[in-house]
């Protein structure tokens, strides 16, 4: 029995899905729990495994498109079975929804065939074949062209009047340039603007298929959206404050000695969680007309990935011992550089920390994640010289600023939270109570 | 002092034509030559060596004309006419750059030039003027590693050329590509050569295919014994003759003549005081628009450590006078045409199939061998092929190589498709004269694009 295998659902916000790399052939065998694909959802790489055994048929949805979840990507069957008539993988009508994130792909620079000229009205783009032949032969983008045929029709006359408009036969092309544009889909009018009268030669075409605009990933997307949302609907404001680390990095030096091992970021981990406890509105978030308070702290670590930012979730943080939350956060790093993490690891957070400190900054702040009222940016740790006493003396200093959502927070409010913190790590009495 | 607009330092290919391009263009100009106008390349390298090639095919066609159909009996030669013949077309061409200096308004100097600062240069010590703009083309000379003795019987290109009779025997140090000419035209002449290179190949810059073309003409047409991967050590030289070791075998000869190589020329120069110093392997440094680091001195040609020829330098020699004159700088030229003066002749340009493959560049390449052509049957020269190296996906031209017949003529053809940036397609539609030699582009173009008239096709 043939058997549609489908494009899974991961977590709720999952519209649309695209494979990054097929791990089945059509023909090969598969057997129940073998991973067929990998899939690139908003947030990271996941496998997906076939429930039945078979042969794999047939391959609908081909790598890197996006698809609707829920849509049919392939067929499972017996040797030699027909496969029905495939649909073709179509996205649910919209309901008035603005137009889907992927569609952005599209806006290409001047110089690229296939640019809509205007995002309005969608005219269905008309041209006689003889005028797309002649425009294909010289490399142009026939949508710049107006259509002088019936209802709006490119004929082979319109594309012959515009080329002696834009002057293309005073245009200098080297050979190779010419089938390397055509090759890159890019119009030879808009090369040879650019090309103030010189020759157009294979390396101006290079030139412009390197600047071509190409989609962002999925991942990428969600991030620059979800940044947005979060500057343009939430207050930002900053306070910083300068940590003396000594102790904590003394601290930290006696237990890596003895074998336990942590990292910088596990102490800032606990004492954000510590000062989270005495600050309720920190760990609360607001939708502008109402505040909902999080009892419990889910935690959010900020990971940079070459492909974007990720930022893992050890949740119930409020309720770990400092061990168990070093060695769950580390877990869940790890995973994240595996491009690995479930999506329910990477959600729900009710507070966040970024941490540039092996970046060598001197300060930075940070965007709110949506759905907290508040982050932690915390930098490198420099020695400086600083006052103690009547002394001018070298210290470890790191730089913390917090970036709150002024809806929900005071200025009072997140100067004595992130005093708290400041405290916590400079207190090596706190850390020998905690750990050992 | 006498001050100038453009002080260019060394009158060899580089030198003489920047000084001209930079008269051309309006500027008050002198040249600075230590030794004689025209440089290596007119006095000790490209054109002696040449004339004398020329003298030994003529002998060489002379000796084997009955092939032709022409009978003549006891062909011999002169050679020390021929080095005479030499010494006239070198002087002849000297002349000639001197008119044309003159002509141009270039004021001569004659004497080194050292830096007295950026911007003033003394000349042997006692003349002093000045130079808004510097160009440096000072060349390179022999080298002479230090297990190399220093005796008459040990000569290098320079010392070789100005010998008045040929040795019986010879030893060549270095298969590059002067030990390569030197020896191919010493055989043609009746010297026994053998050759001896540290490498594991004489030319190593070519690919294997025109290498093997080369070794297998030299080694078995004019008996020239080539040594690879071995050096030779333990050399000697005495009144009697030559010997050194290579492997397990000693080698004896009348002449060692040593071409491991150049070096650039900047001992006297000063730079110090101009700002500038040379980088570790002695080179000054320039960059594509042929400036060094102090901002009105620019280098050009073989003391800047690029590809040495002559007529790189030449090319970078007007960019440098253009940059020190006008206002709109331009980039050198990077496509060097390479000829090698052996028998067969040999010249490339562009990638090389190994350069290619070195960088995981996908190529397609089309191959046609002279053997092919009705003028190689009809002028009894069939050695040898021409290559195309194209893009594997747009068949754009990146190199081409020529091994064979008028190789060194023939490469202009392909050097300026690559530049014009042509496909194999349209070379391939080129029309070609019929019957000529070039007629090889064309129909390794259509090779290349599997469309070949004259190669059957293979068998699937």
């Amino acid at each position: 029995m043939v058997t549609p295998i489908i494009m899974p659902k991961f977590g709720q916000m999952t519209e649309d899905s695209s494979i990054v790399e097929w791990l089945k052939k059509e023909g090969d065998t598969v057997a129940k729990g073998d991973t067929l694909f990998l899939v690139e959802t908003d947030k990271s790489v996941m496998e997906v495994e076939s429930f039945n055994q078979g042969t794999l048929l047939k391959i609908v949805v081909g790598v890197g498109v996006s698809v609707p979840v829920q849509s049919v990507v392939a067929y499972l069957g017996e040797k030699g079975e027909a496969i029905p008539a495939a649909p073709a993988p179509q996205r649910p009508a919209p309901a008035s929804a603005p137009p889907a994130v992927k569609t952005a792909a599209a806006g290409a620079g001047a110089a690229a065939i296939g640019a809509a000229p205007s995002a309005a009205a969608p005219v269905r783009f008309r041209i006689s074949p003889r005028a797309a032949a002649l425009a294909k032969e010289c490399v142009i983008d026939p949508h710049a062209i107006v259509g002088g045929g019936p209802d709006g029709r490119i004929v082979e006359k319109d594309v012959k009047a515009y080329l002696e408009a834009h002057d293309y036969a005073s245009l200098r092309v080297s050979p190779a340039a010419k089938a390397l544009a055509a090759k890159e889909g890019l119009d030879l009018i808009a090369l040879g603007a650019d090309n103030a009268g010189k020759r157009i030669e294979v390396a101006d075409v290079e030139r412009a298929v390197a600047e071509k605009p190409t989609a962002m990933s999925k991942m990428r997307q969600i991030i620059a959206q979800r940044l947005v949302q979060s500057v343009v609907t939430a207050p930002h404001f900053y306070v910083t404050v300068e940590v003396d680390m000594t102790e904590t990095l003394a601290h930290r030096a006696r237990l890596n000695a003895a074998g336990a091992r942590y990292s910088v970021t596990d102490f800032i981990a606990e004492a954000s969680v510590l000062a989270l406890k005495e600050f309720p509105t920190v760990n609360s978030a607001t939708d502008g007309r109402s505040v909902r308070w999080h009892s419990r702290v889910h935690l959010g670590i900020a990971v940079n990935l070459d492909q974007g930012l990720v930022v893992p979730v050890v949740r119930g943080a409020d309720e770990m011992t400092m061990a168990e939350l070093s060695a769950r956060s580390k877990g869940l790093v790890d995973k994240a550089r595996a491009g690995r993490l479930a999506p329910d690891e990477m959600s729900g957070s009710t507070f966040s920390i970024s941490n540039m400190g092996m970046l060598d900054v001197e300060a930075f702040t940070a965007i709110i994640n949506p759905g907290e009222s508040a982050i932690l940016a915390v930098s490198s740790t420099i020695r400086k010289p600083v006052v103690r006493g009547e002394e001018i003396v070298a210290r470890p200093i790191m730089k913390m600023t917090l970036s709150s959502d002024h809806r929900l927070i005071d200025g009072a409010t997140a100067a004595r939270f992130v005093n708290s913190i400041k405290t916590k790590l400079e207190d090596n009495g706190l850390w020998s109570a905690l750990t050992s | 002092m006498e001050r100038f607009d453009v002080v260019v330092i060394g009158a060899g290919p580089g030198g003489y034509p920047a000084a001209i391009r930079a008269a051309q263009l309006g500027a008050s100009v002198a040249i600075v030559e230590r030794e004689r106008l025209g440089g290596t390349c007119l006095n000790f390298g490209c054109i002696p060596t040449k004339t004398l090639i020329a003298s030994a095919e003529t002998f060489a066609h002379v000796r084997d004309a009955a092939a032709f159909g022409v009978s003549v009996s006891g062909a011999t030669f002169d050679y020390a006419a021929m080095v005479r013949r030499k010494d006239k077309v070198v002087d002849q061409f000297r002349g000639g750059v001197k008119q044309l200096l003159t002509a141009n308004g270039v004021k001569q100097f004659s004497g080194s030039a050292a830096f007295k600062d950026r911007e003033t240069i003394v000349i042997d010590g006692d003349l002093t003027i000045g130079a808004k703009k510097t160009i440096i083309a000072t060349g390179s000379t022999s080298a002479t590693p230090g297990f190399i003795p220093l005796h008459e019987r040990i000569v290098e290109s320079r010392a070789f050329l100005a010998l008045d009779r040929l040795p019986k025997s010879m030893i060549v140090l270095g298969g590059g590509f002067i030990g390569c000419e030197i020896a191919s035209m010493a055989a043609m002449l009746g010297v026994k050569v053998v050759i001896v290179e540290l490498l594991a190949d004489i030319l190593m810059l070519l690919d294997a295919d025109l290498r093997s073309e080369v070794r297998a003409h030299m080694e078995k047409t004019l008996g020239i014994r080539v040594l690879t991967g071995a050096p030779l050590a333990d050399i000697a030289a005495d009144a009697n003759g030559v010997s050194g070791r290579c492997g397990d075998e000693t080698l004896r000869a009348d002449l060692l003549l040593n071409a491991v190589g150049r070096r650039p020329v900047t001992e006297g120069l000063n730079l110090a005081a101009a700002g500038l110093e040379v980088d570790a392997r002695g080179f000054i440094d320039a960059d594509a628009y042929c400036r060094t680091k102090a901002v009105t001195i620019f280098a050009i040609g073989d003391v800047t450590g690029k590809t040495q020829l002559a007529h790189f330098a030449t090319s970078q020699g007007l960019v440098a006078a253009e940059n020190a004159v006008g206002s709109k700088p331009r980039r050198h030229e990077t496509l060097v045409p390479n000829v090698i003066f052996t028998a067969p002749e040999v010249a490339t340009v562009g990638l090389s199939e190994s350069e290619a493959r070195a960088l995981e560049r996908p190529v397609k390449t089309g191959k046609f061998r002279f053997s092919g052509l009705g003028k190689s049957l009809a002028a009894g020269e069939t050695t040898g092929f021409v290559k195309w190296i194209a893009d594997a996906d747009s068949e754009r031209l990146l190199g081409a190589a020529a091994v064979g017949p008028r190789a060194t003529e023939l490469i202009a053809t392909a050097t300026t498709a690559i530049r014009a940036e042509f496909t194999a397609r349209e070379l391939g539609e080129t029309i070609h004269a019929h019957p000529t030699f070039s007629e090889a582009w064309m129909e390794a173009a259509h090779a290349l694009r599997g469309e070949s008239i004259h190669v059957p096709p293979r068998r699937r």
